[in-house]
């Protein structure tokens, strides 16, 4: 090992660390697949004492530190140009089920999937999983972690009992949302910009053995979104799933070109837990409701049903879309707002979008959630809306404009971006985003993280965006 | 023939070409419908530009009823108007720039209700791409 600051670092530390030529390919970048960033150095913390030292040292030595989970980012998030990487996913032990607490510890890069693997047979599961059960907590964590009961129960970050967290300085704290109450809430969605979680404390609620779901459609916006807030509000359901799903229609011109263009529908999946002998009353559950039409209805064991996209995924993977380039574009909107939105966009967006990605509808309440840094509009009711496409990296360049108005477009339109995704924001726009939360976030990296080593890159906390004023 | 930019003739071409696309004629089905739909485009001055120009389209359901060059910065029938320096309107009719980016990034002024103009992102990007189709002179009429 030829770097005299490297072969430093090795001897601090137990776990293994890798040379930035050595670093494998992979951990240049990250779901995006936009971002091309070489770390001096790759280490895979064998402890959490290894992950004090990597800071310190970084401190030290003026490093940066970058951690990375499963890497689900699309912008500068999971990677480090010329610091060190800290490859999270060696910290991923489900620790200690709490069955009379509702609680499990975990480290910080355990996946949901091991998570709910963990607890199920106890009949008691996380109130809020991400569609993607391979993320880490610390990762879904540090951005809010939404999924399809989060009209219920929030963000992943509001079901969080207890975190132990190495701050920018190096030290182990653990804070709550009682305990260090500052701290806690400026790790939650707080974009890794303060301490890297390497504990969490999570709730638990308990659960059924058995979901069922109805496939229902809607050719109507006005109806949907009038079902959508019923789902919210009559307390018949335990999930809301939603997106929209193109009907080709042949071509037409859009900008001069030919292009085929789709009658858009919106499927709305309901979700309903239950024991075994006790099924639901599907009369009663759908008693109401105004879909187009009642497709299917669908029974599976818990585990199945959370994990219901995986082979959705493995169909990404396996055909090659996975590693195309991922310029999500999340944002949520304001519920007068939401339509306008969809209906300026849809017409014109081509079926292909959905070859590889979709187009997600959540609705949601902006009331589930108390975390500070998950920007939401302001409201009761909300809706979250995802245009999540899988480009071949030759169109990137062509596409990149159309997601960027459709971000700015979202802006206008009162929302707020969710920040997984890809975000280009200028230094205004980040100001704007976080609004009266944009000074005690600055304030919080200067005491958490006052030499600015943790995750630089992406929100510019530190440097001249925030130091200027 | 490219027709010179700010004549009659090329407020002609423009109607013909808004009226012959079956692109504005659907994107633009709902707008002017209900509300005053009417668009002032005002190019100000700068890239050979050397005096602003107004061009006034009278829109609905699809249809432009007449385009012409008026006298500005405002004017009594129109709905909305979109303002900008003439290079960003170049930028735009040349498809250097999406309409909607720069109404969004504020290089484009926007006066009357933005989220209207917006939802209603089709037509106008329809009607954006018929004034491009019209094969233009960009020089400054005297």
């Amino acid at each position: 090992m030829a770097d005299p600051v490297i072969r430093a670092l090795t001897e601090l530390v137990r776990g293994p660390v890798m040379e930035g030529a050595a670093v494998p390919a992979e951990f240049r970048s990250n779901f995006g697949h936009i971002v091309d960033a070489r770390p001096l150095a790759l280490l895979r913390p064998a402890s959490v004492d290894d992950v004090i030292e990597a800071i310190r040292f970084a401190r030290a030595n003026g490093l940066h530190v970058a951690t990375r989970g499963a890497a689900h980012s699309q912008s500068h998030l999971g990677v480090s140009d010329g610091g060190i990487l800290l490859d999270m996913t060696s910290l991923g032990r489900c620790l200690r089920v709490d069955g009379d607490a509702l609680t499990i510890d975990v480290e910080g890069g355990a996946i949901w999937r091991n998570v709910v693997e963990a607890t199920i047979s106890e009949l008691l599961v996380p109130p809020v999983l991400t569609n993607n059960l391979n993320v880490t907590v610390g990762g879904t964590l540090s951005i809010a972690g939404i999924g399809v009961a989060s009209f219920r129960h929030g963000t992943q970050g509001d079901q969080v009992a207890e975190l132990d967290v190495v701050t920018g300085e190096g030290e182990l704290v653990t804070c709550a949302p009682d305990r260090d109450a500052d701290l806690y809430w400026s790790v939650i969605s707080g974009l890794g910009q303060v301490g890297v979680i390497v504990r969490a404390r999570l709730r638990l609620r308990r659960a059924k053995r058995m979901t069922r779901t109805y496939y229902l459609l809607y050719d109507d916006t006005a109806r949907f979104f009038q079902d959508a807030k019923r789902a919210m509000d009559d307390g018949r359901w335990d999930h809301i799933e939603s997106w929209t799903s193109p009907c080709p229609q042949g071509t037409k011109p859009v900008n001069g070109r030919r292009q085929v263009f789709a009658r858009w529908f919106y499927p709305v999946h309901l979700t309903v837990e239950f024991e075994p002998g006790a099924p639901p009353d599907d009369r009663a559950m759908l008693d109401g409701y105004r879909p187009y039409e009642v497709l299917y209805t669908d029974d599976l064991p818990l585990f199945d049903f959370l994990d219901r996209l995986a082979p959705v995924f493995d169909l990404w993977k396996r055909g090659g879309t996975w590693e195309h380039v991922h310029p999500w574009m999340e944002s949520v909107l304001p519920w007068e707002t939401a339509p306008a939105m969809i209906e300026a966009l849809m017409p014109d967006l081509p079926p292909s979008i959905l070859v590889g990605g979709h187009v997600l509808l959540w609705p949601a309440k902006g009331n589930s959630s108390r975390s500070r840094l998950f920007m939401r509009p302001a409201g009761e009711d909300l809706m979250g809306f995802g245009l999540l496409p899988a480009v071949p990296p030759r169109f990137w360049e062509e596409a990149k404009p159309m997601i960027d108005v459709a971000s700015r477009l979202s802006v206008a339109m009162g929302g707020k971006r969710y920040l997984s995704g890809f975000v280009a924001f200028t230094p205004d726009e980040w100001r704007e985003h976080f609004g009266p939360q944009w000074a005690p976030f600055v304030a919080a990296k200067r005491r958490w993280d006052p030499d600015g080593v943790l995750n630089p890159g992406f929100v510019p906390l530190t440097g001249g965006a925030a130091e200027e004023r | 023939m490219p027709v010179l930019f700010g004549s009659r003739e090329w407020c002609e071409a423009l109607l013909t070409a808004v009226n012959g696309s079956s692109e504005y004629r659907n994107a633009g089905a709902t707008w002017g419908v209900g509300f005053n739909g009417n668009l002032l485009f005002a190019f100000e001055v700068g890239d050979g530009l050397v005096a602003p120009l107004y061009l006034l389209l009278r829109l609905g359901g699809g249809r432009c009823d007449s385009a012409e060059f008026v006298v500005g910065p405002g004017h009594p029938e129109s709905g909305f108007t979109l303002r900008a320096p003439f290079p960003v309107w170049r930028d735009i009719l040349e498809r250097r720039t999406l309409a909607a980016a720069a109404i969004l990034t504020g290089k484009m002024k926007v006066e009357g209700d933005t989220i209207a103009l917006l939802r209603h992102a089709g037509a106008n990007r329809a009607l954006i791409h018929c004034t491009a189709s019209v094969k233009t002179e960009f020089r400054s009429p005297s």
